[in-house]
């Protein structure tokens, strides 16, 4: 692995992770989550009545709202709600409360790379924090293959720009599963599932595997630490 | 697998959980008859944790996580503190902090005919219960408890209203009662009404003894329950030493 980074870290190893909720007064949910210089803030309102048009009311409507750090949402923050929106409504469970409508708003504090999984998981964060009805949490990592083929997980902005191509994916939490439920949910464990994977640029398909291989790896470490940072609300309840 | 089935439920009570968490696992349940109660789901042979919250637990077979949150979500049975949004023919519409507003029916008093209806403005502040909160239907509200009766349901005259968290209400609903009130109690002669809703209705003497009192409950969120007892201690000194 003799592939070096711009901050000196390995090719496995994510920026530092930083997470706290309840950050805002007037949302019902809210948290903010920082992977290195990346910070992103998600806030959650409702669930609100009624549906938005073309959507189906006998199921909850969740509705994105992406805030970018400046300037006006363009086509590429479009993309990035609609992501997120089908990535939060595949966790939530959306028949509890029909006909109503969860809004999640998510405000870009700093870009630093690895942006939209930085969202999701401030989003899932946030999700909790509202109390809304999950079926599991999500874990977001990006993947960066190299000119070179190697594989790098987390990348700043810098390497970013610098790479091949680069997958965004989204795993269940499967350490929860792992360590406390350990028997296989309907015929196949849980954390083989995927939630949402986003390619851009050219990869052949044992780079993508390889990709999905080391990506979940690593989310193991990032749920251990999602699952940390949910709890001290929770014991002085 | 013997030591698993006693094993696995006494685990997760009163623990922490997380949605996700395989809380229990029916396939090796000796008598699988359960009650859930809110934040669990059923998936094939699991009972699956859906908020992030304590376990509870009661014998013989109840279990639900308790959470704390700022938005409502009506349960039958609740008593709830609701502000008249609007009054129709028939129905009240009360906001009672949840997805949307409840209709509270003009009859539902005690002694409630068509002849005496009784009227409120617009904000008033009642005491009432959750007779039906089906998905995809306005809860419905009640000023009477089961039997028919007023039974302290009804509007809430003069006093302080604040908003909380669903979790701070079923805090001091708790019996054995909780420490804030129990201390707040013996020094101070004060009125509350608690919604399981987060709302919390307060009369008292004089408004700065309300003011005291409803900083009091606020504070006491994150408190302990010896925390809570120093931090009203120290109120009531401040108070008399001001006076």
């Amino acid at each position: 692995m003799e592939i070096d980074r711009v901050d000196g870290r390995t090719p496995n190893q994510l920026r530092p992770l930083a997470c706290s909720r309840s950050v805002l007064n007037r949302a019902h949910g809210s948290a903010s989550w920082t992977q290195g210089d990346t910070k992103v803030l998600a806030a959650v309102y409702g669930p609100k009545a009624g549906t938005k048009k073309n959507e189906n009311p006998e199921k909850a409507c969740i509705e994105v709202i992406w805030k970018p750090k400046t300037g006006q949402s363009g086509k590429l923050e479009r993309e990035y709600e609609m992501i997120l929106k089908r990535t939060l409504q595949s966790i939530c469970v959306l028949t509890l409360n029909p006909n109503t409508t969860t809004s999640v708003i998510v405000q870009v504090v700093n870009d630093d790379g690895a942006l939209l999984p930085c969202a999701i998981n401030a989003a899932c964060a946030a999700l909790v924090d509202a109390g809304a009805p999950l079926k599991h949490l999500a874990v977001a990592i990006c993947c960066c293959l190299a000119e070179s083929g190697y594989v790098i997980l987390d990348p700043s902005k810098l390497e970013e720009q610098k790479m091949k191509a680069f997958a965004y994916l989204v795993f269940p939490n499967s350490l929860t599963l792992l360590q406390e439920g350990g028997s296989p949910v309907g015929g196949e464990p849980m954390e083989h599932g995927i939630i949402t994977s986003v390619t851009q640029g050219a990869m052949s398909v044992d780079d993508y595997l390889h990709c999905l291989e080391r990506g979940r790896a690593a989310t193991a470490k990032m749920s251990a630490f999602l699952q940390k940072s949910l709890q001290p609300l929770l014991s002085d309840g | 697998m013997e030591e698993k089935v006693s094993g696995s439920p006494a685990c997760f009570i009163d623990k922490p959980v997380i949605p996700g968490d395989v809380v229990l696992d029916l396939s090796d349940m000796t008598n699988q008859t359960i009650k859930l109660g809110g934040g669990l789901r059923q998936d094939f042979d699991s009972i699956v944790a859906m908020k992030a919250g304590t376990l509870r637990f009661t014998k013989p077979n109840k279990y639900w996580v308790e959470t704390s949150q700022k938005r409502y979500v009506p349960c039958v049975g609740d008593s709830v503190l609701g502000i008249v949004a609007d009054s129709r023919a028939d129905n009240f519409l009360v906001d009672i902090k949840g997805p949307t507003l409840a209709y509270l029916p003009v009859l539902a008093f005690e002694g409630g005919t068509r002849r005496n209806i009784p009227k409120f403005e617009v904000g008033t502040l009642l005491y009432v219960r959750v007779v039906k909160a089906n998905p995809g239907m306005n809860p419905e509200l009640s000023c009477t408890d089961a039997s028919g009766k007023a039974a302290e349901y009804g509007v809430l005259k003069d006093g302080y209203n604040f908003d909380c968290s669903t979790g701070l209400s079923r805090m001091l609903l708790r019996s054995p009662r909780c420490p804030v009130l129990e201390e707040l109690g013996k020094k101070i002669s004060f009125e509350i009404a608690v919604g399981l809703n987060g709302r919390v209705w307060l009369n008292a003497g004089s408004p700065s003894l309300i003011i005291v009192v409803s900083n009091a409950i606020m504070n006491s969120e994150s408190l302990t329950g010896v925390k809570q007892r120093i931090m009203v201690d120290k109120l009531i000194q401040n108070l008399k030493l001001s006076s």
